[in-house]
């Protein structure tokens, strides 16, 4: 049986996937002509949406580790050639089906 | 009391939208991004918890094959955080479908219904599945190597300024570029 804290935990969890979802669809993200027009620069849709959520979503965390409500998760390690190499690999993907 | 409710009117209309300005959407998965790391202690991601899924059925139909090092440490299968938040992330995509009348659910050219994509490819239903099925294995390979994709990496990692984020976006816009290019050619 799952824990109360856990049962909390996921239905956060499915809330804000839901929030998530909204809002990807909303930018048009799951459209393909939005994905691939970023890579051929006649729509920047993707870049505009993804910058704005890094902006608001880095100060909101600086802010709230500055007022002391967040301790940093451990971020993602970095691992050059894996992430140029998977980098590289997802892009070719990512431009094939558009998602 | 009349202003209250144009500004109610107002919100109802925006939502029922089809297509928010990508600054508006960007701003409320920038608050999800960060109440995310502040509620849960999680960083937002989709490609793993296909592992993780993808891993349970491995160890449940050929155990001896799912019985490794990546499948039993790096990405245990089973339930956790990112699988429930995946899946809200669907149920999020259909409710703003449905909420602006764009849900394709059942029609007759739902799984091909992108202009460009026919324009390019050909009206056929099944290139669109084959093209997006192999496309999509890719992207899934290439998000295990780099260790995350465009939300659990170049998102989740760049709001807490990890290197990784950046030279993944740096690298997937380098091939996604050179591949449109060879797709398009003289259409590009």
């Amino acid at each position: 049986m799952l824990s109360d804290y856990t049962m909390l935990n996921y239905g956060m969890a499915l809330v804000l996937g839901i929030l998530f979802g909204f809002s990807l669809n909303k930018a048009g993200l799951t459209k393909y002509n939005k994905i691939v027009n970023a890579f051929r620069f006649t729509d920047m849709a993707v870049l505009k949406y993804m910058l704005t959520a890094l902006m608001v979503a880095m100060s909101g965390l600086y802010f709230m580790r500055w007022i002391g409500f967040v301790t940093f998760p451990s971020v993602p390690a970095t691992y050059i050639a894996g992430n140029i190499v998977g980098g590289l690999i997802f892009g070719t993907g990512m431009a094939l089906a558009g998602y | 009391m009349e202003d209250i409710k144009t500004f109610i009117n107002f919100i109802i209309g925006y939502i029922r939208k089809d297509e928010w300005s990508p600054y508006v959407a960007g701003i409320l998965l920038g608050i999800v991004g960060f109440v995310a790391v502040w509620l849960s202690d999680s960083l937002l991601g989709a490609s793993g918890a296909f592992e993780n899924f993808a891993g349970a059925i491995g160890k449940a139909v050929a155990p001896a094959t799912f019985d490794n090092m990546y499948f039993n440490f790096i990405m245990p299968p089973g339930l956790n955080w990112s699988l429930v938040l995946f899946i809200g992330t669907i149920l999020g995509g259909l409710i703003a479908a449905a909420t602006s009348g764009t849900l394709l659910w059942g029609k007759r050219d739902a799984a091909n219904s992108d202009a460009q994509w026919k324009a390019i490819f050909g009206p056929q239903p099944w290139k669109r599945w084959v093209i997006g099925f192999l496309g999509a294995i890719i992207i899934e390979y290439g998000a295990g190597i780099a260790g995350g994709c465009t939300s659990g990496l170049a998102i989740s990692g760049g709001m807490l300024l990890a290197p990784a984020a950046f030279i993944f976006v740096a690298a997937m816009f380098a091939a996604g570029i050179v591949t449109t290019l060879i797709i398009y050619r003289r259409r590009y």
